[in-house]
């Protein structure tokens, strides 16, 4: 990383330069894919043993494949009834966090928002209190509200929680943008949820997908605020469903870990997804050079 | 990183001594719905319950969602069936967590279940229980519940809640290993500690223990340790505040209990200690790696699990005394009280007496595998199970009787001690705490507690 | 938001013209329109509930009963006689100091080396990513397993002849706050690196190619345009890491509870311990308020630079 600059001034050193360290980057990258990837393939792995065969064989290759663990995991974690409820928390959250956020961002990032720094410092001492500190009195409030044992009423609460991380990230996102479009479109009289919905928005794509997946996710494992805030079975996310899973079977790692699967699939296909549009959303987004 | 997303250790560590997984013994001839709702009816037949009154009841499922769904099956769906009150049993996988918010939060369920007498404590002088005096002398719960449990739920004198799952530490040990060695049971604390030295030189490891899934699996040790080697009377007399923590006597309990974690016998060191599993112990001790074991009566299920699939045998004895006297330490696992809030106080009574019926609890004993309510189950109603759970059970029951009991840290001190001890003697075993300082902190720890009015009640020593 | 400013106020100008078309309208109501919706969730969700912890940080209170004000003796007590929160704050510093260092230069290193690749990128992206996507309790379990002494890595290494690593790192005080620490990066640090790389896609190549014909170094390049490029994210996420370092609380809980001997405490542990397990209440409302105000300190600071000019 330290060559010396005045050796590397002609183009085609730089040229040459650029093909060997691709290859590099490649080996470097392949090193710390096998360090996320090694465990989750023992993951998976171990969703298709037996557990007789977990003991003597933790690390390695199943020697058959129990397949029927997972069809078990599913009927046991009834995975069928909670997908449902926490498919539709992530959804109401979403979008919330998404629109709301995404408007406070706009404010901070494009509107010269009187007192900005005060909302700002309010946001991050927001994120900064431990839930537990508040755990009690938002149930007491709640519960007054008649917000408990509601979807929408946790989804509230999850909007409130995910608020600061959103904000502050879609603002980043929005305040490296060039204001040439949306200057053209004040111009030309367009009103200002116009431009954010119109204009910014679309721009700091990237941003908004990279919020949407970390919330989606937050909500989809949480699980403090679910099981106290959801006391209706018919309501049970699928965490809780997955902790009542693997108190039934913690000593039965191999359903465990098909059942662990079986909870992360939905957000790895979720992730495929917005990857390929996060993907075209770079290039759509016309920012490059 | 993120901070919010899970709490599976502290919903575990508040719901439940130990997880205990239950093998669902299908065998059990008094299964049938039938008897139950028979008793329950004519149990029911003096009080006028409110009519198709619908309560709520929330099933802690950290120790095992099986044997939840086990009780709701046999006991409670029964009960609804046959019409009037019906229960909407729910499991609660975050149970105590949910149940503490709830209640403080002005809600909760109308059946409420906490992990032991200090909650029930705790929740009675906030006025969020509701006074079972007169449930209780409805329902006669004084002929039915053993006097010492019943005491255990008083509050002021007042009965707040009932205990259920009584429970108590005993030595297991793998037969199989003992008899290819020709070592005996051992009787007292000398014996065991010879047994240990010979363990170890035999190139095994003498207790199969590990705290890493269930940290307060710490007091166990130091509850048993003062308890058999001090004696009950002097730990009821500390309790009382009749004696001191600092006593001699504790002392050296404290001492050998180190001595023994120092030596490595607890599963071959400090750090495996400390990273031991509960289901990497099991198997140690079922496969003959491991000679012994000290833990609850809720450990029965696991040993015939982790035995079967070793085809070794098992056994247990009471835990090794200074002079070889049998003494249990008595322990529960859980309470039952009614919600001051709920609509239906006179239908919630009525589960309550159902549900610590000896019909009811002989089948949460003998098809759920539960350890039994303090409640007498007329041996009719317990057939069929293992021979070693029965002379269990037994053994408790009598020591329960006969007043000689010890006193489980978990059921019989106040929180903050529980929480001092579990804590610190971990620092005793570091060697940052002289054994002398861990127990007078604990006495300082101990006597504002005291002061407040936090021992749970202690029935007299007879 | 008082009567309107006579300079910015055009209805002077332009009779006609209703106050929501006003120049101050759009300069100053507007703004606060796009902010106040979540505002207010936010406000009634967390500030709301979390000021009457303030009130119970002065009280002797089981969490569940009435509360006695004993004024500011929960401070005294844990600021001159809590063993365990001095050990706790001291992790917590640690904790920050690892999370600050180790998986930012991961992040940065994966994501500057990722930035100009084109074919695989997307393969890159999900698996470096992939971690992040599990609950803790199961990256937990996961490497719980992994670290055993007897059937994890370090055992696997021992028989190919590399000792040292089958030790029983969660079990002892000197190793098991890295350990923890580890085993949270391996979760986190691609999350990071994606948000870095989002981050980067940004800088035009136009920067780069300047660089390039001045003849800049690769390292030149990643000080003289990446970090400047990406450098509102950068901030961002030292400053969240800086909180939620003070809030950290899963992974110590799981496979530690903050044991052994409480070598592992941190704040979070020792609010929920206090609160759940010793009913404390009021005392644990005093730990996490002092755990506020800490972070209360980290933002005073970022807010000092930004005034000195620093885009955050």
């Amino acid at each position: 990383m330290s060559a010396n600059p005045a050796t590397e001034r002609t183009p085609k050193r730089i040229g040459r330069r650029r093909g060997v360290s691709l290859l590099l980057n490649h080996s470097v990258l392949l090193l710390l894919v096998a360090f996320a990837l090694g465990p989750m393939v023992i993951l998976v792995f171990n969703s298709l043993k037996t557990q007789a065969e977990l003991g003597r064989n933790p690390l390695g290759f199943p020697e058959s494949f129990v397949w029927q663990n997972f069809p078990d995991a599913w009927e046991i974690g009834r995975f069928s009834a909670t997908m449902g409820n926490s498919g539709l928390l992530v959804l109401m959250t979403v979008s919330g966090v998404l629109l709301l956020g995404g408007m406070a961002a706009y404010s901070l990032a494009k509107l010269d928002l009187p007192g900005s720094g005060l909302v700002m410092l309010y946001l991050l001492v927001g994120a900064s209190v431990p839930l537990q500190l508040f755990l009690v009195p938002l149930f007491f409030l709640w519960n007054r509200l008649g917000l408990t044992n509601s979807l929408p009423g946790l989804a509230l609460i999850y909007i409130a929680t995910n608020a600061p991380f959103a904000i502050f990230l879609l603002r980043s996102y929005m305040v490296q943008l060039p204001r040439d479009f949306e200057d053209a479109a004040r111009v030309d009289g367009a009103g200002e949820f116009r431009i954010f919905t119109g204009i910014v928005a679309p721009l700091a794509w990237p941003g908004f997908l990279t919020v949407g997946l970390v919330v989606s996710l937050a909500v989809w494992n949480e699980f403090l605020l679910a099981t106290v805030f959801l006391t209706d079975q018919k309501l049970f996310t699928v965490v809780t469903s997955y902790y009542n899973f693997t108190a039934q079977f913690s000593r039965n790692w191999a359903l465990t870990s098909a059942g662990a699967l079986m909870m992360i699939f939905p957000i790895i296909a979720t992730f495929l997804l917005l990857q390929r549009r996060f993907i075209e959303g770079l290039t759509q987004g016309g920012l490059k050079g | 990183m993120s901070s919010n997303d899970t709490f599976d250790a502290l919903s575990r560590a508040m719901a439940r001594r130990a997880s205990r997984r239950t093998a669902i013994k299908g065998g059990a001839a008094l299964a049938s719905a039938g008897v139950i709702s028979g008793a329950a009816l004519s149990s029911s037949s003096g009080v006028a319950a409110q009519d198709g009154a619908n309560i709520t009841f929330w099933f802690d499922t950290t120790g095992g969602a099986e044997t939840a769904q086990c009780l709701i099956d046999n006991i409670v769906n029964p009960f609804n069936a046959q019409g009037g009150t019906q229960v909407e049993a729910t499991m609660q996988p975050n149970g105590w967590t949910a149940t503490q918010t709830a209640l403080a939060g002005g809600a909760g369920p109308d059946i409420v279940v906490t992990p032991g007498p200090t909650y029930v404590m705790e929740l009675a002088k906030a006025g969020q229980l509701l006074n079972l005096d007169e449930a209780a002398a409805a329902h006669g719960w004084d002929q039915t519940v053993l006097p010492w449990a019943l005491d255990l739920g008083r509050v002021d004198g007042s009965i707040y809640s009932i205990p259920h799952e009584v429970e108590s530490l005993v030595l297991w040990y793998n037969a199989t290993l003992f008899d290819e060695h020709g070592w005996e049971v051992p009787n007292t604390m000398d014996e065991l500690i010879t047994l240990s030295q010979a363990v170890q030189d035999a190139g095994l490891i003498p207790f199969a223990h590990g705290n890493q899934e269930w940290r307060p699996a710490n007091e166990w040790f130091v509850g048993e340790w003062l308890n058999q080697l001090a004696g009950p009377d002097l730990v009821y007399a500390a309790l009382t505040g009749e004696a001191q923590w600092t006593d001699p006597a504790f002392v050296d309990a404290i001492s050998k209990l180190n001595d023994m974690q120092q030596n490595g016998w607890f599963y071959g060191g400090l750090d495996r200690y400390y990273t031991g599993a509960s289901a990497d112990t099991a198997s140690s001790l079922a496969y003959g790696d491991s000679a012994m074991k000290i833990e609850g009566t809720w450990f029965f299920s696991d040993a015939m699990m982790f035995f079967e699939e070793s085809g070794q045998e098992w056994g247990w004895a009471p835990f090794p005394s200074t002079d070889g006297t049998d003494i249990f330490d008595l322990g529960i696992g859980s309470t039952y009280s009614i919600n001051a809030r709920t609509a239906a106080p006179e239908a919630s009574a009525e589960f309550l007496n159902y549900w610590f019926s000896p019909e009811a609890q002989g089948i949460a004993v003998s098809v759920c595998g539960m350890g039994p309510a303090p409640v007498s189950i007329p041996e009719e109603l317990l057939e069929g199970i293992d021979a070693r759970q029965a002379a269990m059970i037994n053994a408790v029951a009598d020591a329960s009787a006969a007043g000689n009991y010890g006193y489980t840290t978990w059921t019989f001190f106040p929180p903050k001690t529980i929480t001092f001890l579990i804590e610190n003697i971990e620092r005793v075993w570091a060697g940052d705490l002289s054994v002398e300082d861990f127990l007078a902190e604990m006495q300082s720890v101990f006597d504002p507690e005291l002061a407040a009015g936090d021992v749970p009640p202690l029935p007299a020593r007879s | 938001m008082s009567a309107a400013n006579p300079r910015l106020d055009l209805t002077v100008t332009h009779p006609k013209v209703r106050f929501w078309q006003t120049l101050f309208f759009r300069r100053k109501i507007v703004p606060w329109l796009f902010v106040l919706p979540i505002l207010l969730i936010n406000v009634s969700v967390v500030l709301g509930p979390a000021i009457s912890s303030v009130y119970y940080s002065m009280t002797e209170w089981s969490g569940v009963g009435e509360a006695r004000f004993i004024g500011l003796d929960n401070f005294r007590r844990l600021l001159l006689e809590d063993r365990s929160f001095r050990v706790a704050f001291r992790n917590n510093l640690l904790w920050l100091g690892i999370f600050l260092t180790l998986p930012m230069a991961m992040a940065l290193t994966a994501a500057s080396l990722l930035a100009p690749i084109k074919r695989g990128a997307l393969f890159y992206r999900l698996t470096l990513f992939l971690p992040y996507v599990l609950p803790s309790v199961i990256t937990a379990s996961i490497w719980r397993n992994l670290m055993h002494p007897d059937r994890g890595v370090g055992a696997q290494l021992s028989e190919w002849g590399i000792s040292g690593f089958d030790r029983a790192f969660l079990g002892d005080p000197k190793t098991v706050l890295p350990a923890i620490a580890f085993v949270d990066n391996w979760h986190w640090w691609g999350f990071l690196m994606v948000l870095f790389l989002a981050s980067m896609q940004n800088i035009s190549q136009d920067l780069y190619e300047a660089a390039r014909l001045d003849g800049a170094n690769r390292w030149q390049e990643f000080r003289d345009v990446t970090i400047p490029g990406i450098r509102p994210t950068l901030v961002f996420m030292v400053l969240m890491t800086a909180i939620w370092s003070f809030l950290t609380f899963d992974y110590v809980w799981i496979l530690t509870q903050g044991g052994p001997a409480g070598s592992s405490e941190v704040l979070a542990s020792l609010v929920v311990k206090n609160a759940i397990q010793r009913f404390e209440a009021g005392y644990a409302s005093a730990i996490g308020l002092t755990m506020s105000v800490f972070v209360g300190i980290i933002i005073s600071i970022f807010v000092l630079l930004r005034r000195r000019g620093w885009e955050i």
